[in-house]
């Protein structure tokens, strides 16, 4: 018995020991920099919306990390004043001035190439979800460059789509991410 | 007796040890991740709880809500560029509104003016052995004189919806817009002068005179306006990107 107790009793350590050997350090991250850029598409036209204002801030903990984006929607740049202040009045972007972009994905994928997040999006004063979005994952250096598309439509956010010579826009709206982001 | 305590022992520390270690093992899956689904809208499936202060129009927060989450405080956005200005709203809405009028007068005047360039060179009808009729025909002359009536009235309410319409402070113009303002000192003046010289030019007609001064510009200062009121909706709508050309 002493000796089965000998033999086992290693193991058992081990075996306590193993989850919280494997278990990832709590971390935290923060947007260094970023370019989102909207789509619109219209037979006549086909537009980007750039902004560079966004700003984020990342915490992993206990196996899932949990990010939040946000963007003033009037930082949008399409090239033309005009059209942007249309944007901004048929995003009700006054009313709701931000867009707010929170992503949930296990902590095991920010090792990999690629994160699907599941998105909650706060736009227009409206929220949508959006589950398992890819993310491309690039090290650069010690930060980190994450790249993807949110599908965004208008009509997930009860947006009357704009129209030109009677010719409403796409309902596709794409999102376009590019944020480099670093541990602290 | 310490055999029988050591024989109980054993199995509850090994019961024990599985517990622990499924309880991490399911803490770090996260159960959520497990089930991929389509894309889902807020009304058809209720999202992740989120907290309050990141709603649009709730007051910051003076830290974060939770510690496992961060919160739209915490990105250290001013309140200005995070709070709801309804007032912004309302003078927004009430800007597309009149120019989407502006939009479609515009590209509606537009037609009495090509139509107006049509009739212009009628009203100087030649005669059977070709000398030019010093008196127009009536008929002819009193069409050119209605379209181009219904041509400055319908231009001038369009510029009116234009100018009236609720400036948004802050922001200075840049791209397509500025051609197409730019364009509006062309057409503006030509809109206003054509019928002056016009009339001119009907005048001098009457007396018995070939058209000559200023009123011999008649043609080309409106041949010149519609050109610049053309190219004004081109230069609003530029980028042109004709997709339906190609073939998908």
């Amino acid at each position: 018995m002493k000796r089965l107790l000998s033999v086992l009793l290693p193991g058992l350590l081990v075996a306590l020991g193993t989850p919280t050997m494997f278990a990832q350090a709590d971390s935290q991250w923060v947007a260094d920099q970023s370019t989102l850029t909207y789509h619109m598409s219209h037979p006549m036209h086909e537009v980007d919306g750039v902004s560079h204002a966004a700003r984020g801030k990342g915490i992993c903990h206990a196996g899932s990390c949990s990010f939040l984006i946000a963007v003033p929607v009037k930082t949008f740049d399409s090239g033309d004043t005009n059209r942007d202040l249309h944007m901004l009045e048929t995003t009700r972007g006054a009313q709701f001035p931000m867009v707010i972009v929170r992503a949930f994905f296990p902590q095991a994928e920010t090792a990999e190439q690629w994160i699907h997040a599941d998105l909650d999006v706060q736009f227009a004063g409206q929220t949508a979800h959006y589950a398992k979005v890819p993310f491309e994952r690039t090290q650069q250096g010690k930060a980190v460059r994450i790249t993807g598309t949110i599908p965004l439509t208008c009509s997930d956010f009860k947006i009357d789509r704009p129209s030109f010579l009677t010719v409403p826009i796409k309902n596709e709206i794409p999102l376009r991410v590019d944020m480099t982001w670093n541990q602290q | 007796m310490i055999h029988r305590l050591r024989s109980l022992a054993l199995p509850s520390a090994v019961i024990l040890c599985a517990i622990f270690y499924s309880s991490v093992v399911m803490a770090q899956s996260g159960g959520s991740y497990s089930q991929p689904s389509p894309v889902q809208v807020a009304a058809a499936e209720p999202p992740r709880e989120i907290p309050e202060a990141d709603l649009p129009n709730a007051p910051l927060p003076a830290q974060s809500t939770s510690p496992q989450q961060p919160s739209l405080a915490d990105l250290g956005f001013s309140t200005a560029q995070t709070q709801a200005d309804p007032k912004l709203q309302a003078r927004l809405n009430k800007r597309s509104e009149m120019l989407k009028i502006h939009q479609r007068l515009g590209v509606i005047t537009l037609a009495p003016m090509v139509a107006n360039l049509i009739t212009g060179p009628m009203v100087k009808a030649k005669g059977k052995n070709g000398q030019i009729i010093t008196e127009p025909s009536t008929a002819n002359l009193d069409f050119h004189a209605a379209v181009g009536g219904a041509a400055a009235g319908l231009y001038f309410a369009t510029a009116s919806f234009a100018i009236f319409a609720p400036k948004i402070p802050n922001n200075p113009k840049h791209g397509a817009i500025r051609v197409h303002e730019a364009l509006a000192f062309i057409h503006g003046p030509g809109m206003i002068l054509t019928p002056i010289l016009g009339s001119m030019a009907f005048s001098q007609e009457q007396n018995g005179e070939k058209v000559h001064g200023i009123a011999a510009a008649h043609g080309a200062v409106a041949v010149t306006t519609v050109i610049a009121y053309a190219a004004a909706i081109v230069a609003v709508s530029w980028p042109i990107h004709l997709k339906f050309w190609r073939k998908s």
